[in-house]
């Protein structure tokens, strides 16, 4: 049974990532073989196997691939939450990673709109990862010209 | 090399009733599937070498189901971890060691109480220990209806697939359901029905859920010549495969309304020698609504995005060119993680499905979860035997 919120958890290959929010950066690992952006934090690459990774600070743009609003209390935690938004980002710079997170936009989410990421402290001290429209319509013009990601 | 078409068959068929609350452990739940299928087959426990099943962590370990028979020399056995993507696995991977000689008789089970035990749905349990699950419970997205929901709001936006789509999927198990006699959910339902409910999870309403069922399924396998020997009319497995691993957190999925059938069902389709128009019927993973639809786009039996007028076309359902899920599915009948999609087929191609028979059906697809959550997927063709 789930009382309590879920908070990040994280283990020796995700540490970074955690600490990366807690700094206010969305880092990913990069290998430093051929530069594919990889996450979750995994040991190899996926595209050319090397085990030489750094670790990255990335723009934090993406675009909505798809949105929830969950009506449902699955657990006692989520009892005074519900209804409830959540996401899932393509990344700007590597759309095959979608992430899951938390919505700041204060409307409904539009699959395939721009979106910034938004470092979310909780109470107890942890910081989590949300995602709020991008307003800067410079930047989403200029991701658009070096060739956006799609939605999907 | 020698290949597994038409080698092995089905020969029993065993079900425990359905229900929210069996009141038995899921050992009880396998011993009388298990019975009722080799009741079926014509065979006992004496005659059984080989079992599987697979779990997560929500039922009973097939040693004890062994032990509990009396089977004395276990000679195969699978104890597969996962959940609906690896229903047909199991299956196609006893049907492996019967055609390579390392058992003669292999039972495949499922046993859960998943509406009055671990709840399928997800509501009231734990977190489930896997990798993504740190990357996505700090948000309040840890539960199947969530997962899935967010796979058909992406279809929907792309293809402008419709929640009356959707609903028609339900509302075409149901009247399947109605004719039979072990499905949970006989009353009527229409469209207005389906889009009065309430949501669960946006854009998924109620009806687009399955149901969370305590009960069990088994099946009874032998090599083909053997079944041609036996009670029943053999159903002959006339191809395998399973594949796959790409899921939400790959980074190489650049289209997720594409599942790990598309790329398995070529692979499928040739070890068979058939297509998708070769089918009588097929009874596809309906864990949601949504699942089904992909999976008629993704085994080919209408082009991709167009699942949704292919639905509200009719095809799929009684009476079209492709029945789907000819028992009502998990939507309607009970939710048995894959085995009870195998075992309807199962019934309709020995011509035993009574008022919901698909006349003369010679050749049926089942599926397993398309590998939306792990990544991987199975599926059956089926062939009725001579």
């Amino acid at each position: 049974m789930i009382d309590e919120l879920p908070e990040p958890t994280p283990d020796l290959d995700s540490q970074p990532f955690w600490d990366g929010l807690a700094a206010g950066e969305l880092r990913l690992q990069c290998c430093t073989r051929c530069g594919t952006l990889r996450w979750p934090a995994r040991a190899i690459c996926d595209r050319c196997a090397s085990f030489d990774a750094e670790w990255v600070a990335c723009s934090g743009r993406g675009v909505v691939s798809s949105w929830i609003r969950t009506h449902q209390v699955f657990a006692p935690a989520f009892r005074d939450r519900v209804p409830y938004v959540v996401v899932r980002i393509a990344l700007e710079e590597r759309p095959g990673i979608r992430m899951i997170g938390g919505w700041q936009g204060g409307r409904d989410p539009v699959v395939g709109e721009a979106v910034v990421a938004r470092f979310a402290p909780r109470p107890g001290g942890s910081v989590v990862l949300d995602w709020a429209p991008d307003s800067d319509e410079a930047g989403a013009a200029k991701s658009n010209a070096s060739g956006a990601p799609t939605a999907d | 090399m020698t290949t597994l078409r038409d080698q092995t068959a089905i020969v029993g068929v065993g079900y425990t009733p359905f229900s929210k609350s069996s009141g038995a452990t899921t050992l009880t739940l396998a011993l009388r599937a298990i019975a009722a299928a080799l009741e079926d087959a014509g065979l006992t426990p004496a005659d059984v070498d080989g079992l599987a099943t697979f779990r997560v962590g929500d039922s009973v370990l097939p040693m004890v189901v062994a032990q509990s028979l009396g089977i004395r020399d276990l000679r195969f056995h699978l104890d597969l971890f996962g959940g609906g993507s690896i229903s047909h696995a199991m299956v196609g991977q006893a049907a492996l060691a019967l055609h390579a000689g390392v058992a003669d008789v292999v039972v495949c089970y499922r046993a859960l109480n998943a509406r009055s035990g671990f709840r399928m749905g997800g509501t009231g349990r734990p977190l489930v220990d896997a990798v993504e699950t740190p990357f996505q419970a700090p948000y309040g997205y840890f539960t199947p209806p969530q997962q899935f929901a967010m796979e058909a709001r992406a279809h929907m936006a792309r293809y402008g697939t419709q929640p009356e789509h959707l609903g028609q999927i339900a509302v075409q198990q149901r009247a399947f359901a109605r004719d039979n006699e072990r499905a949970m959910m006989r009353g009527p339902m229409t469209l207005g029905d389906y889009l009065a409910a309430r949501f669960v999870v946006e854009p998924f309403r109620l009806f687009d859920c399955c149901l969370e069922t305590d009960g069990a399924v088994a099946l009874v396998l032998t090599r083909a010549e053997r079944a041609r020997d036996l009670r029943q009319v053999p159903v002959l497995i006339r191809g395998a495969a399973w594949g796959g691993g790409q899921n939400l957190y790959a980074n190489q999925v650049e289209d997720p309304t594409r599942t790990a059938a598309a790329d398995m069902a070529p692979r499928l389709y040739a070890m068979a020698g058939v297509g998708p128009s070769d089918f009588d019927l097929a009874e596809l993973y309906d864990c949601f609504t949504y699942s089904v639809l992909v999976q008629l786009e993704d085994y080919g039996f209408c082009a991709k995005g167009e699942g949704g007028p292919f639905v509200a076309s009719g095809a799929a359902a009684r009476g079209g060119s492709i029945p789907v899920n000819t028992h009502g599915g998990f939507l309607s009948e009970g939710y048995v993680h894959g085995l009870n999609h195998v075992a309807e087929a199962v019934s309709q191609l020995r011509h035993t499905a009574g008022e919901r028979q698909v006349e003369g059906a010679e050749l049926a697809l089942s599926t397993a979860q398309p590998g939306y959550v792990a990544g991987s997927t199975a599926a059956l063709v089926l062939q009725r035997g001579a």
